[in-house]
């Protein structure tokens, strides 16, 4: 039944991956968002846009109750935070470290987290992976391919492993969540707004925003699990701050 | 066991990669490289390009399979710490080829690298060859999750990508990054890194990279040499072998830890397959120490930072 579900959605998305990337070709240079942002704060918990909790459906809700108590009683661990694998998406958007842009080289966009040094390429010049290959190798981050809506890098991202919470606080999500983000630069700050579409857990898509300072001034540095890393003090909304 | 499988995966699709790569790939890549501010002849990150540390020859050869995951020695001059003929060093692919049991790695301390290392540095790799004997703690940092430092950083056999700015130079390995600004000094006092300060620069069609502000916690190979943030890293990348094989000599200075200034070269090799991109990388699920033989926890934090 799921992998039906998942073939359905594939072929109709693949289609649509199709008509993008000729359209794209036909629209010239890409704008630039390469660069180095910072988010001015940091929420453990997503905010919702339009405000509300995330529309979570009755298994969203009792696998939201079970993780929060596992959490809570050490019988679930953040991994995570604990030894440092991929955050996921759209946690990795709360981010309170800066992260990078690369435009080069051609055919994909290259976001490089400080946090764990993650890495989450958006590929450009392919469609989406078959729905095959998204369920025998499902991802952190899922798998991403993106095309350019005039000033907007449109991504859409689905194959994501179910190892992942939404949020700092345990939020759910299925492992057929499907997320679509526009991502754009509005003055010197970077916007990216994230629809989230997971049936398995939620009413209904919703959305959350996030955005960040350009901020060129400053060096990506290491990042080791267990180190203490840079001074957060400027992030809202960070512990002790 | 699964990491052993998926290596040899890798390297039958690493010979099939490879054998893509040829003249006229090379052709091409000659007349692009937007926004990389890098020299023609040095374009590392064409798409698709990637930079394999190892691609198996199509015969057993004990030379090659040898420096799957460890540095070459200098054709004159002080190299790196080495196995010695008490202890011969089979790793993986050398066991594959020559049909032999692999071995954890004992250094040799009685060569001219073993020499050169001062008292401190000696002792600690005594210390550690004897755990090894024991059949204990024999895994190499990188194995058990570490940030590697340089130039240990380049034993990875696997796939390299970079990215080429003309602000920096990327270089993407198996969940590992670093960062080389380009044209532009030392800062006063760098911060302690796992990577140190990396700046470097276009000399012709070489990158010259210079790496100070190491933090002391790595080891500058895979036998667990330590060193001092004293440590003073040159690495000059070219392109050779008509540009198919991307080759990194490098300089070690330590006064801190060893008596003279020592290198090594590291070459890796150019594959080409449209999806080469840098992946996510998750090295800490299914690495326990699962036949208590006394391996190094994988980093591990404590109470969150946020």
């Amino acid at each position: 039944m799921k992998v039906v579900r998942v073939c359905s959605m594939g072929l109709s998305f693949t289609l649509a991956m199709a008509a993008n990337s000729v359209a794209n070709s036909a629209a010239g240079a890409a704008p630039d968002l390469s660069g180095t942002y910072w988010a001015i704060s940091y929420s453990p918990k997503i905010q919702v846009v339009g405000g509300g909790e995330p529309p979570l459906n009755a298994a969203g809700k009792a696998a939201y109750e079970n993780i929060q108590a596992g959490l809570k009683d050490g019988s679930i661990v953040d991994k995570a935070r604990r030894v440092c694998v991929p955050d996921g998406v759209p946690r990795v958007l709360a981010t309170p470290y800066p992260f990078e842009i690369f435009q080069v080289p051609a055919g994909q966009v290259t976001f490089l987290y400080e946090m764990n040094h993650q890495v989450r390429v958006i590929v450009m010049d392919k469609p989406m992976p078959s729905p095959e290959s998204l369920i025998v190798d499902p991802k952190y981050n899922g798998h991403s391919v993106g095309h350019w809506d005039g000033d907007t890098l449109v991504v859409e991202t689905a194959g994501f492993n179910d190892r992942t919470f939404l949020d700092a606080s345990g939020l759910p999500h299925g492992d057929d969540m499907r997320t679509v983000e526009r991502i754009r630069k509005v003055g010197n700050q970077l916007e990216d707004i994230i629809t989230i579409h997971d049936p398995d857990m939620y009413a209904k898509d919703w959305q959350a925003r996030f955005v960040y300072d350009e901020r060129n001034d400053v060096r990506i540095e290491d990042y080791a699990c267990n180190d203490t890393h840079r001074d957060l003090s400027g992030v809202a909304g960070v512990r002790g701050h | 066991m699964t990491k052993v499988v998926l290596r040899l995966r890798w390297l039958a699709g690493a010979i099939v990669l490879g054998a893509l790569c040829g003249p006229t790939a090379l052709a091409v890549r000659a007349a692009e490289a937007p926004g990389t501010g890098a020299p023609p002849n040095l374009d590392l990150s064409a798409p698709g390009v990637a930079w394999a540390g190892f691609i198996a020859p199509k015969e057993p050869n004990y030379a090659i399979a040898r420096l799957f995951n460890d540095f070459a020695s200098p054709a004159t001059g002080l190299g790196p710490v080495t196995d010695g003929p008490a202890h011969p060093y089979a790793n993986n692919e050398v066991a594959r080829e020559m049909r032999i049991p692999p071995t954890y790695r004992v250094a040799d301390l009685d060569n001219a690298a073993g020499k050169n290392l001062l008292p401190w540095v000696r002792e600690a790799l005594m210390r550690q060859n004897e755990l090894v004997l024991r059949g204990r703690n024999g895994e190499s940092r990188e194995a058990r999750c570490w940030e590697t430092g340089v130039p240990a950083f380049h034993l990875n056999p696997g796939l390299m990508h970079i990215i080429q700015t003309p602000r920096e130079v990327v270089l993407f390995l198996t969940g590992r990054t670093r960062h080389i600004w380009l044209n532009v000094p030392h800062s006063a006092n760098p911060k302690p890194s796992w990577y140190g300060e990396s700046v470097g620069r276009y000399d012709g069609d070489t990158l010259v990279v210079d790496t100070i502000g190491f933090n002391d916690r790595s080891f500058v190979d895979s036998y667990r040499t330590p060193h001092t943030d004293k440590l003073h890293v040159v690495e000059r990348f070219r392109l050779i072998d008509g540009g198919n094989t991307l080759e990194v000599a490098f300089t070690v200075e330590d006064p801190g830890a060893f008596y003279q200034p020592w290198s090594g070269t590291r070459n890796r090799h150019r594959v080409m397959n449209p999806n080469n991109r840098p992946g996510e990388f998750d090295c800490a699920t299914a690495n326990d120490d699962y036949f208590n033989i006394g391996l190094e926890p994988v980093p591990t934090a404590g109470k969150s930072e946020f």
